[in-house]
Order: structure tokens, then C-alpha cells, then sequence
């Protein structure tokens, strides 16, 4: 018998010293940005896409209708038409300012541009299915609101202040002076921005919460206000135009039937609580909405 | 934010802020000076103190269609004449701006006007010295003084008028202690523009016309003592404001600021009834009726105004009326010699 080659020798392996195994370094997942930082992220992300939107073709139709207005009266004032009369008083150039920041200005297109723009800060969003992306990233979702309410408001007031601007300079001068009217255009400046920012605030909270936020809003401006101004009571203090009032510098001519509109407006806020009041609106309205929008679960149609 | 938004905000700041600092110019300034409007050197020689204030753009009324038109008018100025004969002084073109105040006081004397123009000092100087007057100098400026003669050796002379030469051409001309009180005003700088309740006033009508006048109705009207009956049956008024524009044709401009609504209600109701009035009174003259119904109530608040205008047509009125009456009036073309 042969002898059976050695089976080689059954070599332990080796095993290298244990050597402790550093496992890689975690990476620190990024904090999570600050809720100013998220909405300014917002907002520039967002004032582009509204400044060149649809509705911006019609905030510019709708400001630029005061200022064809004041060129119609100051071209036919240079070619030497009478001033226009109301009972027999004539009505210079800063009555009829006051007259169109009141009633175009502040009654119409402050409100109508609130709801339009208001309403469709997230509407929009959930409409075109984007939310979602929004909603992905690691942001509060309160600050997608704020961040766009800020772009509503940025782009709103800088395409209204300088229509008013523009119709002051065409039509203070009819009868007027710039000069001591001056102080009453700066006070119709920030009336207007006020306005903006308290009707925008409001259609926001509407836009987040409701379901047909934009029918609502028009029923409010066009109805509900207007009708409960008029009636005695305390019910306009649920309206922001009795509020905007408190600010309005201008005196309307004594003679009806401006007269009449002046005196329908005769219980007006004091200007403290005018401030307050909006403050009030402008703060809860955004807290509220931002609330809304953290908790509420938006099922976008399929 | 792409470029194309951030130009657009830039574009739309860019109107807020050129309009604000419109604003703010006609705000400080009382009105824009490209809009040709009076400067402030009118004022500067003005007292604070001043119950009223008045301007006129004596070269542009001068050269006005209106006063070629008044001219054919009115008598020939022969006391024109004699000033510039005396003088040396043409109304007509060496003067072109016009400022006075009226200081107020128990005397109601107390006006100062300050004249911009042309002038030949050294004649003025010398036909005043001839007629009278005693210079003197009062803070650097020369000042030729008319002093009243009294009866009694013992008093002291008092002065009356005077005319100060203020600088290179300006006069100012008035009551001696008007015109001294107007260089105060001018040295201090406490002139006319630091009476805010005039300025307010002046900066609201100084645009509106090439002259205008501003007052305050308690200093006047305890100036010159009103009979007590009459004082309690005339609305509660603060200021009152003349202004007139002349180029081709005239027109005016009254402003009353009443102390508060339910008098400036009343005073318009009796404005709008004298117009219906008149209109009733003067219907079968339509050049008087086309006035009356030029003439239209403004104002709102504590403020009633009247705008009115005068038709081309009354003009030509007068001139038949001159002419009916016998008065000599200039002809119709008359050469203008320009200095």
C-alpha cells in the first residue's frame, strides 16, 4: 500500500487582528431651513411665475382704467372744457383724486385684485397638481403661504402704486396744487397697501380653506360689503372696507351727491382702531391659513 | 427672480420714487419751478408778521393781450408819464415782479412793497432828496425816509414814507417802519414763509395765477375797526385769498377759508344766491349774463371759493361805455419801445 500523499495541512486563514472597523462617517442630514428662509425661498420661486401670469394682464387692465380716466379729463381740461360741476359746485383737481382713489381704488380694484390673487395662492397650485412638490420639500408648509403671499403683495403694489402715482400727477394739477396735496397722496399710498395686504390675507385664509374660495371672495366684495356698509349697525365692523376708512384723507365736496356718499360713510373708524383692526385681520388671516395648509390633506383630482 | 422681473420692479420703483420726489419738491418748494411759478426771493423780505401778503407779475400782466386790450380802454396813463419823467422809472417794462405786505396794527399805514425790477438810483435818489426825504442807512441798507413836518418845534419829526434801496433791483417802498421791519425780516430770516397759516394759503393759489393776494380777516378787520353790527352778521372767516391769471383774456379766483363747515355752508348758499340773483337781474344783457354764469362755487370743507372769468365781449362793453362817456384811451395800436 501506497502511502497516501499529505494532505495538506489544513491552514487555519489567518484572520488579520481584529482592528476596530470605523464605520464611515454619518453625514449630519442638513438642518432643516427656518420658516423666513423657507418663505423668502417661496417667494422669489413665486414672483415670477405671478408677475408674468394671465392675471397680471388683467390687474394691469383693471389699474390702468384710472389712468385713461385722468388722461380723458386732463386732455379735455388743456383743451379748455369746463371743469365738471356738481350742483353747480366745480370739483377741482384734488376732489376728483379723492374721488377716484375712494371709489375706484379702494372700493374696486384693491378688493377685486385680493380676491384674484388671494384666492389662488395655493388654489393654483393644487389645480395645476404642484402642490405636491411643494409639499416635498422639507419646509414648513405654513411658509409656502407666507412665501407666496408675500410675492402676491410685492407684485400687486408695485404695479398699483404707480398707476395712483401717475393719476395724481395728471390730475391734482386741474384746480389743484402737487404741493400741499402731497402729504394726502403718501397717506393714499399706504391706504392702498394697507388694503392690498388686509384683502390679500383674507382671500388667502379663504383660498386655503374653502373649496370654491373664488366665487366666495366676489360675493363678499361685490355683495356682502357694499350692502353692509350702507346698513346702520355693527355689522360693517365684519367688513375691512369699514376699517380702510378710518384712513381715508380725503374731504368730499358738501354738495350731493357726493355729499350723499360722503354721508353714508359719515361712522368711520378712528384711525388707532382702524390699524389695530387690520393688524388683527392681515395676522389671523395668515396664521390661520398657514395652519390650514400644515394640516389639511389636499386630494388633487385626478 | 429672472432679469426680466427684476427690471420690471426696478422700472416700477423707479415711477413711485420719481413721482414721490416730484411730490415732494412741489411740497417744500410750494409748487414746481419749471411750472414757472413765483420764487421765493418774493418773500424773502416779507415780515412774519404780516396780516397779508400780495404778488403780482407786473411784466407778464404788462405784456398780456388783456392789458393791450384795457389800455385801449382806459384813460392814457399820464400819471405814468409823470413817474417815469420823475423817475426814470416805466411801469410798464422796468418792473417785473410786485410783493407787499400789510403788517397790520391799530393805524392800518403799515404796508411795505417790494418792487424788482430796473431802476436808476441815482435819479430816484435825487428827486427824493429833492422832494424831501433824508437819507439814512438802517443795517446796511439806504434808506430815503419822508418826514412829516410838525407845527410843534418841540416834537420829534415823524416819518411817513420811504423808499430803501434793498439791493441791485429791489426797492421796497412804504412806511418807514414797514420797510424797516421788512429788512429785519430779510437779516433774521424770519420772513413771511415761517407764518405757516399764510403759507399754507399762499402755496395753494401762488400756481394759479401771475398775482394773488392772501390775508388774514381778524388782523384786518380789527385794523380797521368794523361797526359791531356788522362784525356778528359776517360768517366766521380765517383767510381769504384773491388770485388772477391775465394772458389773453382774465381770470380770477376768491378763496375764503371759514373756521369750520357749517359756516363755509353758509357762505356758499349766500354766494350761490347772489349769483342766481344777479343772473335774474342781468338776464337781458347776455355778455353780464355769460359772466355771472362764468363764474362757478369750489371749494369743499371749510373752504368756498369762486372762480370767475372775464369775456373778451365785456371788454369791448367798457370800451363803448368810455367811449359814450368822451374818455380818451390809447389807440388801438400803439407801439411798445422796449429798453
Amino acid at each position: 500500500m501506497s502511502e497516501r500523499p499529505e494532505a495538506p495541512p489544513i491552514v487555519q486563514a489567518h484572520r488579520a487582528p481584529e482592528t476596530p472597523v470605523v464605520a464611515a462617517p454619518r453625514r449630519k442630514s442638513a438642518a432643516a431651513p427656518g420658516f423666513l428662509y423657507a418663505a423668502m425661498r417661496v417667494f422669489e420661486l413665486s414672483i415670477g411665475e405671478m408677475l408674468w401670469s394671465r392675471r397680471t394682464v388683467f390687474m394691469g387692465l383693471l389699474c390702468g382704467v384710472p389712468v385713461i380716466i385722468a388722461l380723458v379729463l386732463r386732455g379735455l381740461r388743456e383743451l379748455g372744457a369746463s371743469p365738471i360741476n356738481v350742483n353747480n359746485v366745480a370739483v377741482n383737481g384734488p376732489v376728483i383724486f379723492g374721488i377716484i382713489v375712494w371709489l375706484l381704488f379702494i372700493r374696486f380694484i384693491v378688493p377685486i385684485l385680493g380676491v384674484f390673487y388671494g384666492t389662488a395662492l395655493i388654489a393654483d397650485e393644487v389645480e395645476d397638481k404642484t402642490i405636491t412638490y411643494l409639499f416635498t420639500r422639507p419646509i414648513p408648509r405654513s411658509a409656502i403661504l407666507v412665501g407666496k403671499y408675500f410675492a402676491y403683495l410685492v407684485c400687486t403694489i408695485f404695479v398699483v402704486l404707480p398707476s395712483l402715482i401717475v393719476v395724481w400727477l395728471l390730475i391734482v394739477p386741474m384746480g389743484g396744487n402737487l404741493g400741499p396735496s402731497f402729504p394726502d397722496l403718501l397717506k393714499d399710498l399706504g391706504l392702498l397697501a394697507v388694503g392690498l395686504s388686509a384683502y390679500g390675507a383674507l382671500f388667502a385664509l379663504a383660498g386655503a380653506v374653502l373649496k370654491r374660495p373664488l366665487l366666495i371672495g366676489l360675493i363678499y366684495v361685490l355683495g356682502w360689503e357694499p350692502v353692509i356698509m350702507v346698513v346702520p349697525g355693527y355689522l360693517k365692523r365684519l367688513t375691512v372696507a369699514f376699517y380702510l376708512q378710518g384712513f381715508v384723507p380725503h374731504a368730499m365736496p358738501s354738495d350731493s351727491p357726493l355729499s350723499l356718499i360722503q354721508e353714508l360713510f359719515r361712522e368711520t373708524p378712528g384711525v388707532g382702531e382702524s390699524v389695530i383692526c387690520l393688524v388683527i385681520i392681515i395676522g389671523l388671516s395668515l396664521w390661520l391659513g398657514g395652519r390650514a395648509v400644515s394640516k389639511r390633506e389636499y386630494v388633487l383630482e385626478q | 427672480m429672472n432679469q426680466r422681473t427684476r427690471s420690471f420692479l426696478i422700472g416700477s420703483a423707479a415711477v413711485i420714487l420719481l413721482g414721490l420726489g416730484t411730490g415732494l419738491v412741489a411740497y417744500y418748494n410750494g409748487g414746481l419751478p419749471i411750472l414757472g411759478q413765483s420764487s421765493d426771493a418774493e418773500l424773502h423780505y416779507l415780515p412774519a408778521s404780516s396780516a397779508a401778503v400780495g404778488y403780482a407779475d407786473v411784466r407778464s400782466i404788462m405784456a398780456s393781450e388783456f392789458r393791450q386790450k384795457l389800455r385801449e380802454v382806459l384813460p392814457t396813463g399820464e400819471e405814468k408819464d409823470k413817474i417815469q419823467a420823475e423817475f426814470g422809472v416805466d411801469i410798464e417794462n422796468d418792473i417785473d415782479t410786485m410783493a407787499a405786505a400789510y403788517l397790520g396794527g391799530a393805524t392800518g399805514k403799515s404796508v411795505v412793497v417790494i418792487v424788482r425790477g430796473r431802476f436808476n438810483a441815482a435819479q430816484i435818489e435825487a428827486k427824493a432828496t429833492e422832494h424831501g426825504a433824508v437819507a439814512e442807512e438802517y443795517k446796511g441798507k439806504k434808506m430815503l425816509v419822508f418826514t412829516e413836518a410838525s407845527g410843534d418845534t418841540t416834537a420829534t419829526h415823524h416819518s411817513s414814507g420811504g423808499v430803501a434801496f434793498l439791493e441791485v433791483g429791489v426797492l421796497a417802498l412804504g412806511e418807514a417802519d414797514a420797510i424797516r421791519q421788512s429788512i429785519d425780516a430779510a437779516a433774521t430770516g424770519e420772513d413771511v414763509r415761517k407764518n405757516a397759516e399764510l403759507m399754507k394759503v399762499v402755496n395753494d393759489v401762488r400756481g394759479s395765477g401771475n398775482a394773488w393776494f392772501v390775508g388774514k380777516f381778524d388782523a384786518i378787520a380789527a385794523a380797521h375797526t368794523l361797526p359791531e353790527e356788522l362784525k356778528s352778521r359776517i360768517p366766521a372767516i380765517s383767510t381769504f385769498a384773491v388770485s388772477a391769471h391775465v394772458n389773453g383774456g382774465f381770470s380770477g379766483a376768491i378763496r375764503v377759508d371759514a373756521r369750520d363747515e357749517t359756516a363755509a355752508q353758509q357762505l356758499r348758499d349766500v354766494v350761490r344766491g347772489a349769483l342766481a340773483a344777479g343772473q335774474l337781474i342781468a338776464s337781458d344783457d347776455p355778455r353780464v349774463d355769460t359772466m355771472l354764469k362764468s363764474m362757478q362755487i369750489t371749494g369743499s370743507g371749510n373752504t368756498v371759493g369762486l372762480t370767475f372769468t372775464l369775456p373778451a365781449g365785456l371788454l369791448d362793453v367798457m370800451k363803448g361805455l368810455a367811449t359814450a362817456h368822451g374818455m380818451p384811451h390809447a389807440p388801438e395800436s400803439t407801439p411798445q419801445i422796449h429798453k
